[in-house]
C-alpha cells in the first residue's frame, strides 16, 4: 500500500499545493484570471513536455527544444506577415518543429551519436539558424486574430487547455496503445533487446524526435500568440523545464519509463510552483531554487520506491 | 578457523533471504558453496563482504565478533571477493585497477606510477599470469578481468577470498588455469570460499562443500565422502536422475542450411545443416568463433562469402530484423543485455518480436490479446510470476530466460540459436530450459546450442559441431564423449 501512496505522490504534491494555494491566497489564487493565467503559462512548457515524454521513455533526451520552439514560432509568424493564412502559419510552425526533430533523430540514429551530444549541437546550430533568419529581430506584423491561439477563451475556459487535452490524450494513445508507443519504450528499456528482437530501432527512434518536435512547433506557434511577436530568442531554457515535468512526473532518463499523466501533473506542479510563489511575494530568485529542489526531491522519493521494488 | 557463520538471518522486506546462514572456514582449505539461485549464496557472500548486514545471527573473524559495515571493513580485515560480473574500472590499466584505492605514493602525495608497476609486473611474473601491467582492463577477456581482480586480493594481503561463479564464463582451458591459481592460494594458507553452478568441476578444487537450500544450510562436510547425486539432491530436495532426458526423434526436413560461411578473420568455410526436430551442440573454446557464427547468422555481422539457407529459402541476413522475418530466433548469451527489457513487464517482452499479432489494423494495440498470449506461455513455459504484468527484471534468470524464449515462441520461429541458454541458472531450472528446448524440437523446429558445458551438451544434444579457430574441426554422435570434444576442441582433427 505504501508503494501505491508513492506511486501517487507527484498527484498529491499537486493537490496539496492546489489547496495550500487556496487556503494562502483564496481571492486571488481561485480567481478565474488567475486559474487560466496558469493554465496559459504552463501549457507551453506542458506541449513541449509531452514531446520529452515520448524522447526520454525512448532513452533519449532533446536539448534543442527551446531552440526548436523559437525557430518554429519564428518561421510561422514570418509566414503571416507575409500575408499567409494564419492556419498555415500554424502549420507551418508545427511543421518547422516536426523537421528540426527528424534531424535530430538522424543524426542520433545515423551517426550513431549520443543524443545528448546530437542535441547540444543541434540546439546551437538552430538557435544560431533562428537568429540569422530573423536578423536578430522580432516579427511584429501579426494578424491580430493570430492571438486567439493563445489568448482567446472556448466554452469558458481557455482554448490552450483544450489544445492540450487534444495532445496529451493522443500522446497518450500513441504511448499505450499503438507500436509506436510500444516500441519507444522497449528501446528506451534495452535499445539490445529492440535490436534482438527485430525491431526497426532507428526508424521508431527518428519518428520519436519528429514527433517530439512537432508539438515543440506548436508549442512555439501558442509562444508567438501569447507574446504577439516571433521572437528569435524565445524559448531559452525551456529545454529544462521540459525535462524537469518529466522526471518530476516519474520519468526515467534511463529510459523505458514514463507517462503522460506523470508529465502533466509535472508541468502543473512546477507551474504552480511559480503561479503559487508570484502570489505570495515570493522573490522570483527563490522561485528557481524552489522549483530545483522539487525535482531533486521528486527523483529521490522516485529512486527510494524503485529501489524498494528492486530489492 | 578463519571464518564462521552462526544462524545467519536476513531479510528484504517480506522476503527471507536467509533463515539460518552455517559456515566454517578454515585456513588453507578450498571451501564450496553450493545451491540454487536464490538458496541464499550470494546474500550469505555479501554479508561476509560486508555488503549486507545481517538482521540476525553471528560472524566470527578469526575467532572474534566482528561486523562489517560496508565493504571497505571487510577488506580491511582482509577479505575480498572476485565477482561473477567484473567489478574493475575497465578503461584504466591493470596496474592501475589492482592499487585502486591504494595507490602507492610520492612523499608530496602524488601517486608513484613507477613504484605501482613495478609492483604489478612483479605480482604477476610471480604468478605466472598471463596479463601485462600496461594492458587496459577493457581489452580483456572475463578470465583476464577474474585474474586482475586476484591480483588484487593477493596484494591487498587479504586472506579470505570469495570466488562467485568464476568459471561460467570462461573456456575449459581457462577453468583450468584458475583451478591452479586457486591451488596456490590455497599453499598460501588463504581461506577460498567457491561459488559455483558446475558440478563436474568441483571435486577438482574443493576440500570442503557446505550447501543451502532456501536460506538454510542443509549439509556441511568433506567433499571426499559424498557423491555428486547427493549434493544435488541435497540443493534440489530431490532427484537429479528424473530431471531431464531426452530422446531424440527422426530428423525432418533440413531447416538451417549455412553453406561455406566466413567473417575474416573470425569464421572461416563454416558449413553444416540442422533438420526439424533435431538439437545440434556447439562446443569449443572461448574465441572458438561460436558465439560470432550465432551472430553472423542471426545478421548482427556481415558475412565475406557463404550462404545461409532456411527451409531451403535463401536467408542471409543483414539485420536482426531480417533474420527475425526469415524465422530465426537469436537467445543470446548475455540476456540481461541483449535479450530482455527489465524495466518492462513480461508479457511486453514477450510480444516484443511480435507487434503484428497484438496490434488491430497494424496500430492499435490489443490489451486483451496481448494479456491472453503472455498468460498462455506463461502456463505453457511454467513461468513463476506473480502475473505477467510483473517486471521480468524480478523473475530468476531461469524464468528470464524462459521469457526471452517465449518472446521467440509467440513469434513463431522455426531456427532456434541458443547462445549459452543455462549460464547463471540454477539446476532445476536448467532442466526446465531443456525440457522447453525438447518440446521446441518436438514440435518441428531446429536447435543450434552453443555451450561451454560439456555434460550439457552430451545430455541435451543430438549431435555435437565442434569449433576451433573460426572453422568446424569435426562433428560427434550425441552419445560421444568429453574427451573427443575436447580432443577436437583443442588440437583440432581433419581439416
Amino acid at each position: 500500500m505504501t508503494q501505491r501512496l508513492q506511486r501517487l505522490l507527484p498527484f498529491l504534491t499537486l493537490i496539496l499545493l492546489f489547496v495550500g494555494l487556496s487556503i494562502a491566497s483564496p481571492d486571488h489564487f481561485l480567481s478565474k484570471t488567475n486559474l487560466s493565467s496558469v493554465v496559459r503559462q504552463t501549457a507551453v512548457i506542458n506541449l513541449m513536455a509531452l514531446g520529452m515524454t515520448l524522447v526520454i521513455i525512448s532513452g533519449g533526451i532533446d536539448l534543442s527544444v527551446g531552440a526548436i520552439l523559437a525557430m518554429g514560432g519564428l518561421l510561422g509568424t514570418m509566414a503571416m506577415e507575409k500575408g499567409y493564412p494564419i492556419g498555415l502559419g500554424i502549420v507551418i510552425g508545427i511543421l518547422t518543429g516536426s523537421a528540426c526533430g527528424l534531424v535530430n533523430g538522424l543524426l542520433t540514429t545515423r551517426l550513431k551519436i549520443n543524443p545528448f551530444i546530437v542535441t547540444l549541437g543541434t540546439l546551437g546550430i538552430i538557435r544560431g539558424a533562428t537568429l540569422i533568419i530573423s536578423n536578430g529581430l522580432p516579427v511584429h506584423q501579426i494578424p491580430p486574430a493570430f492571438s486567439y491561439l493563445g489568448e482567446g477563451n472556448l466554452l469558458g475556459v481557455p482554448f490552450v487547455l483544450w489544445v492540450l487535452i487534444a495532445c496529451a490524450a493522443a500522446v497518450h494513445v500513441l504511448l499505450e496503445h499503438t507500436r509506436l508507443g510500444r516500441y519507444a519504450f522497449s528501446i528506451g528499456s534495452n535499445e539490445h533487446a529492440a535490436v534482438y528482437a527485430g525491431i526497426p530501432v532507428a526508424f521508431h527512434t527518428t519518428a520519436v524526435y519528429a514527433i517530439g518536435g512537432m508539438l515543440t512547433g506548436l508549442a512555439g506557434m501558442i509562444e508567438a500568440s501569447r507574446l504577439m511577436t516571433g521572437q528569435p530568442t524565445a524559448g531559452q531554457g525551456y529545454e529544462l523545464q521540459a525535462i524537469a515535468a518529466v522526471v518530476i512526473g516519474g520519468g526515467s532518463l534511463r529510459g523505458g519509463e514514463g507517462s503522460v499523466v506523470g508529465t502533466l501533473i509535472g508541468a502543473f506542479i512546477m507551474g504552480l510552483l511559480a503561479n503559487g510563489s508570484d502570489l505570495l511575494g515570493i522573490s522570483p530568485y527563490l522561485q528557481q531554487a524552489i522549483i530545483g529542489a522539487v525535482i531533486i526531491l521528486a527523483v529521490w522519493f522516485d529512486e527510494l520506491r524503485k529501489r524498494r521494488l528492486g530489492a | 578457523m578463519i571464518l564462521e557463520l552462526r544462524s545467519i538471518q536476513k531479510r528484504f522486506g517480506g522476503v527471507v533471504a536467509l533463515r539460518n546462514g552455517n559456515l566454517q572456514v578454515e585456513p588453507g582449505e578450498v571451501h564450496l558453496l553450493l545451491g540454487e539461485n536464490g538458496a541464499g549464496k550470494s546474500t550469505l557472500m555479501k554479508i561476509v563482504a560486508g555488503l549486507h548486514q545481517p538482521d540476525a545471527g553471528e560472524l566470527l573473524w578469526k575467532g572474534e565478533r566482528a561486523s562489517f559495515a560496508k565493504p571497505a571493513d571487510a577488506a580491511r580485515m582482509g577479505i575480498a571477493m572476485v565477482h561473477q560480473e567484473s567489478l574493475l574500472a575497465p578503461h584504466l590499466s591493470v596496474a592501475e585497477n589492482i592499487f585502486l584505492g591504494r595507490e602507492p605514493r610520492h612523499p608530496l602525495g602524488f601517486v608513484n606510477r613507477g613504484l605501482m608497476l613495478e609492483q604489478a609486473r612483479r605480482l604477476i611474473a610471480e604468478h605466472r599470469f598471463p596479463l601485462q601491467a600496461e594492458w587496459r582492463v577493457e581489452r580483456l577477456s572475463p578470465a583476464g578481468k577474474q585474474l586482475v581482480e586476484i591480483c588484487r586480493a593477493i596484494q591487498h594481503g587479504s586472506s579470505l577470498l570469495i570466488f562467485d561463479e568464476p568459471t561460467s564464463s570462461l573456456s575449459e582451458a581457462e577453468t583450468r588455469e584458475v583451478f591452479r591459481i586457486v591451488r596456490a592460494l590455497k599453499e598460501r594458507k588463504m581461506g577460498v570460499i567457491y561459488i559455483t553452478h558446475r558440478l563436474e568441476e568441483l571435486r577438482a578444487v574443493g576440500d570442503r562443500v557446505t550447501i543451502l537450500r532456501d536460506g538454510e544450510t542443509v549439509h556441511t562436510g568433506p567433499l571426499a565422502e559424498i557423491t555428486t547425486a547427493r549434493l544435488i539432491q541435497h540443493m534440489v530436495g530431490r532427484d537429479m536422475g528424473q530431471l531431464y532426458s531426452r530422446k531424440p526423434l527422426p530428423a525432418g526436413e533440413p531447416l538451417l542450411e549455412v553453406q561455406g560461411v566466413t567473417r575474416r578473420p573470425l569464421l572461416e568455410n563454416i558449413s553444416f545443416t540442422i533438420r526439424a526436430g533435431e538439437i545440434v551442440g556447439m562446443a569449443g573454446l572461448i574465441g572458438a568463433g561460436r558465439t560470432e557464427l550465432c551472430r553472423a547468422i542471426f545478421g548482427l555481422d556481415p558475412i565475406d562469402s557463404g550462404t545461409v539457407r532456411v527451409q531451403g529459402e535463401p536467408a542471409q541476413s543483414r539485420s536482426p530484423r531480417e533474420a527475425v522475418a526469415h524465422g530465426v530466433a537469436l537467445i543470446p548469451e548475455d540476456r540481461q543485455r541483449a535479450g530482455l527489457a527489465t524495466m518492462l513487464p513480461i508479457g511486453y517482452n514477450m510480444t516484443a518480436a511480435s507487434m503484428d499479432k497484438v496490434a488491430r489494423a497494424g496500430v492499435g494495440i490489443d490489451h486483451a490479446a496481448e494479456a491472453k498470449i503472455a498468460a498462455g506461455y506463461t502456463e505453457r513455459l511454467r513461468i513463476r510470476c506473480q502475473s505477467p504484468r510483473q517486471l521480468a527484471g524480478r523473475l530468476s534468470g531461469g524464468n528470464q530466460q524462459k521469457v526471452v524464449i517465449a518472446k521467440w515462441l509467440v513469434r513463431g520461429a522455426k531456427v532456434f540459436l541458443f547462445d549459452e541458454p543455462t549460464r547463471g541458472i540454477d539446476v532445476g531450472a536448467k532442466a526446465e530450459v531443456y525440457e522447453v528446448m525438447d518440446e521446441l524440437a518436438r514440435s518441428g523446429a531446429a536447435i543450434l546450442m552453443v555451450s561451454s558445458e560439456l555434460p550439457e551438451l552430451l545430455q541435451v544434444a543430438d549431435r555435437i559441431l565442434v569449433m576451433r579457430q573460426g572453422r568446424i574441426s569435426g562433428e560427434l554422435p550425441g552419445n560421444t564423449t568429453q574427451e573427443a570434444i575436447m580432443h577436437l576442441a583443442v588440437e583440432g582433427g581433419s581439416e
